[in-house]
């Protein structure tokens, strides 16, 4: 298996904030590896610096042997890295179809080739029969589906997908996951942010857990929820003694 | 020389003090309701005609005439707010724009209907009064607007420091959601917010009126000058706006002095322009990144 | 949308008639001078409207370019005796390249005070076309030599020659917009106006195409400005930079319906219109009514109707079409 994505000493400070600490991880080439942590623990500013949005103060970030540290957020795209972000952000006036065009353009500017992969990806993802609603019209499921959908449409080869499944109920986060599952089917090397542990277990093959900007623990999913070290800074945030009055509930 | 210049920088401080008034309720709605006044300037143009119609109309001295004029403008603000401001707050940035630069457009041309375009002068027995200080000269009614200016300054700093409606103003300015969360009431704090600022904007006004003309355009130049200082010195920030304004005067002072009397606007552009090039990212940044 | 393609072409063909045989109807000059008024900002107003109304990049300093071209081809025409068709194009391209590091200080600043930025630029040219005399004639300016009949000098004795030459430059502005809105381009445009990290995300080079908007915008606004020079044989900093020229490029795209073809026009319609009914009622002794009214329109439309009246005709279009199958 090639290295898909290989990260090297990511640093990022925000004034006397030090958001992201010299992390380093790899992907393999179609594997899908989640970044887990509590809030915080700096995922969301690990893709932003992936991804062009922030510059990192130090670090290196290879895609498929290219550098990306110093590339526009579009130049990253056009490499074969595409992302969605934490809150979705659709072009609200626009179709569902012309919201995924618009991601098709990247390859083919003519206009019936676009539409054409635009449809590809909204079939793929599940939105075929809402084509052409109003981008804002969507509800939160069908918006994460939207993103991936405008994602895929610049064809790419890594796919960062930022809670895709927060504010899903159970039954959508089934959907989601078989969406995630079938992404990774098809090829896509996938690195996933996510707080639904059910979720990660469920797609995941490696584990990449950061803590106060720090990466504390990687590895296969087994191994990170038996890690004492990421049961105390993690799952333990979440686990609280019972309290007397629960035992009702 | 060295003459020239102490004159030139006191002209401008003393006018300073006056933008920055103008100034701070620019930056006050900026951080508070996330929206830019376009109609700031003809607020301290009311002012102006609010204090030279009861000068004019029952002989009140434009300073005292501070106290009718903050009032009325508070009010404005406050039902301005309620009224229109708050039905285009979201994320888009046409309808916040157009409404308010709507608003300017309106209330200059009414003006200018109502009014004329004719420059109306109140003259008061400290109008031409000054103080020479060695070879200074300082005019009292510029000196006593730039002490009344800073007084006010003053006193909503300690409002937004000292009042449970201050700070929620200031949490509301810095962020939102907590704001949210420490359960004020946006709509109230936002009302006397723009309240507080356009009642800045008319002290400006009366304080303006003993030594400088009323007329419908005169709004346009304070408000130009308020923007440029607010961008210069940090968008809702209030003590950066108000060194910014004083900052300000002092250049458009040397401009005129110095470079020829048509220049001052050109000087205070050429400062615009070089913060934009040199102090680039953040700068006006769309809100929530 | 609804109409097919053979309704489209039948209506455009029978506008064009009206709109070629309408000076030749109505000889009226004040009628013909309100018709070129209309057709003049409803170009400027397509101009400001791919940038401002695609992309929502809501200049108010368009008048920077109206007067770099009108400032171009006066000084071509009066000093060197240039034709002012070879003038409008050098305005063109003057304003093309002024727009790059205008939009280079402009563009770093987001939403509103993007727009104060604008306004800067606009008022430092008039500035400094007011400040340097020895320029461009200073704050008098200067008239348009007369030479009569003389259309390869863009002067004509006809009142309706000027209206077929404006004319012409809508249908290009109109035909332009056209071909951008149904390309990437047009999606481009509306995806940096929706979200530009959005945009950037999927690939969208937004600061280039942000830029090359703007020249295309700034080019067509410099071709309105040489127009308007000539029809009024005279120029000063004070109507060629004038901030009404920046306020109606932006108003007329707003009350018609902003990022619309047909938007533009349709706004310029109602508040040229309007304008010279209140004018023909209450004389132009009053000053001031005409942005009154204007300031009052654009409130409306932002309160009631943020989509502009192409936005209602289209609302009122599929409530009436919804109720069809009630009745039937």
């Amino acid at each position: 298996m090639a290295e898909a994505l290989v990260i090297k000493g990511l640093s990022k400070r925000f004034g006397g904030l030090r958001a992201v600490q010299d992390v380093s991880f790899t992907v393999q080439e179609n594997e899908t590896v989640a970044l887990i942590g509590p809030n915080g623990a700096g995922k969301t500013t690990s893709f932003h610096l992936i991804t062009g949005f922030h510059r990192p103060d130090s670090g290196s970030v290879l895609a498929f042997g290219h550098e990306v540290v110093g590339l526009k957020p579009h130049d990253v795209c056009a490499l074969g890295m595409a992302r969605t972000f934490q809150v979705a952000k659709p072009f609200g006036a626009m179709t569902v179809l012309a919201n995924v065009m618009t991601g098709a353009f990247l390859r083919d500017r003519h206009i019936a080739a676009a539409q054409k992969k635009a449809r590809e990806a909204i079939e793929f993802v599940g939105l075929g029969a809402k084509e052409q609603t109003p981008a804002k019209d969507l509800t939160t499921i069908d918006q994460r589906r939207l993103e991936m959908a405008r994602a895929l449409a610049t064809q790419p080869r890594i796919l960062l997908l930022d809670e895709v499944m927060a504010g899903l109920n159970p039954a959508e986060i089934d959907q989601a996951v078989a969406l995630v599952k079938k992404l990774s089917a098809s090829g896509l090397t996938i690195v996933i942010v996510e707080h639904v542990m059910r979720a990660i277990m469920a797609v995941a093959r490696h584990i990449v857990v950061l803590d106060h900007g720090q990466k504390i623990a990687e590895g296969a999913p087994k191994e990170i929820v038996e890690n004492p070290e990421v049961i105390r800074a993690y799952l333990g945030s979440y686990v609280h003694p019972p309290a007397p009055g629960d035992a009702h509930a | 020389m060295w003459e020239t210049l102490a004159q030139a920088v006191i002209n401008g401080l003393l006018i300073g003090g006056i933008y920055a008034l103008v100034s701070i309720g620019v930056t006050l709605i900026f951080g508070v309701v996330k929206i830019v006044n376009f109609a700031q300037g003809e607020f301290v143009m009311l002012g102006m005609y609010i204090s030279f119609f009861l000068a004019t109309q029952f002989g009140i001295d434009p300073l005292v005439s501070l106290v009718v004029s903050m009032p009325v403008l508070f009010l404005a603000g406050v039902l301005l707010q309620h009224f229109l401001i708050r039905r285009v707050l979201g994320p888009n940035d046409m309808p916040q724009i157009f409404l308010t630069f709507a608003l300017s457009l309106l209330l200059l041309n009414l003006s200018l209907m109502l009014f004329s375009a004719n420059y109306r002068t109140v003259h008061t027995s400290y109008s031409d009064a000054a103080w020479h200080i060695g070879g200074l000269y300082i005019p009292v009614a510029k000196l006593i607007a730039f002490a009344v200016a800073m007084a006010l300054s003053g006193l909503l700093w300690v409002f937004l420091h000292t009042t449970d409606l201050g700070r929620a103003m200031r949490a509301a300015s810095q962020n939102r959601d907590v704001a949210m969360l420490m359960g004020i009431n946006p709509n109230r704090v936002f009302a006397v917010a723009f309240g507080t600022a356009l009642a800045l904007a008319g002290a400006a006004g009366s304080l303006l009126m003993p030594f400088y003309s009323a007329y419908p355009f005169v709004g346009q130049v304070f408000v130009l000058m308020a923007f440029v200082a607010v961008v210069m010195g940090t968008l809702g920030n209030v003590m950066g706006a108000l060194v910014a304004s004083l900052m300000m005067g002092i250049a458009e002072s040397l401009g005129i002095q110095f470079v020829g009397a048509d220049s001052g606007l050109i000087v205070v552009f050429a400062l615009l322009l070089l913060t934009l090039a040199f102090r680039p990212s953040g700068l006006g940044a769309r809100r929530g990144r | 949308m609804q109409t097919s393609g053979n309704m489209k072409w039948l209506w455009l063909a029978v506008g064009a008639v009206v709109m070629l045989a309408l000076p030749q109807l109505v000889t009226s000059s004040f009628a013909i001078d309100i018709f070129i008024r209309i057709l003049l900002f409803s170009f400027i107003g397509v101009a400001w409207n791919l940038m401002g109304g695609y992309a929502k990049q809501l200049s108010l300093g368009h008048a920077a370019y109206f007067g770099l071209g009108a400032y171009t081809s006066t000084i071509m025409q009066v000093n060197y005796g240039i034709s002012p068709w070879i003038g409008m194009i050098a305005g063109g391209v003057v304003a093309m390249l002024a727009s790059l590091p205008i939009g280079w200080l402009c563009f770093r600043l987001r939403g509103p005070y993007f727009t104060i930025a604008t306004i800067a630029t606009a008022q430092v040219l008039m500035l400094i076309f007011l400040k340097f005399r020895d320029f461009a004639w200073g704050a008098e300016g200067t008239t348009i030599p007369n030479l009569g009949s003389a259309p390869l000098m863009m002067q004509f004795e006809e009142k309706s020659s000027y209206y077929y030459v404006v004319l012409g430059l809508l249908v290009v502005g109109l035909w332009i917009t056209h071909r951008i809105e149904k390309s990437w381009m047009g999606y481009y445009l509306v995806a940096i106006g929706e979200d530009e990290d959005a945009a950037e995300a999927v690939g969208v080079n937004a600061p280039k195409i942000k830029r090359d908007i703007y020249m295309i915008s700034a080019f067509l606004t410099a071709l309105a400005g040489t127009f308007y020079t000539q029809y009024i044989y005279f120029i000063d900093p004070a109507t060629a930079f004038s901030f009404n020229v920046s306020i109606e490029a932006a108003l007329v795209s707003i009350v018609g319906g902003i990022g619309t073809l047909w938007g533009p026009v349709i706004g310029t319609v109602l508040l040229e219109t309007t304008s010279a009914l209140l004018q023909s009622w209450l004389g132009s002794s009053v000053g001031g009514i005409q942005l009154t009214v204007y300031s009052l329109i654009l409130m409306a439309v932002i309160l009631w109707r943020p989509t502009g009246l192409i936005g209602f005709a289209t609302d009122v279009y599929h409530r009436t079409l919804r109720r069809k199958p009630a009745r039937a």
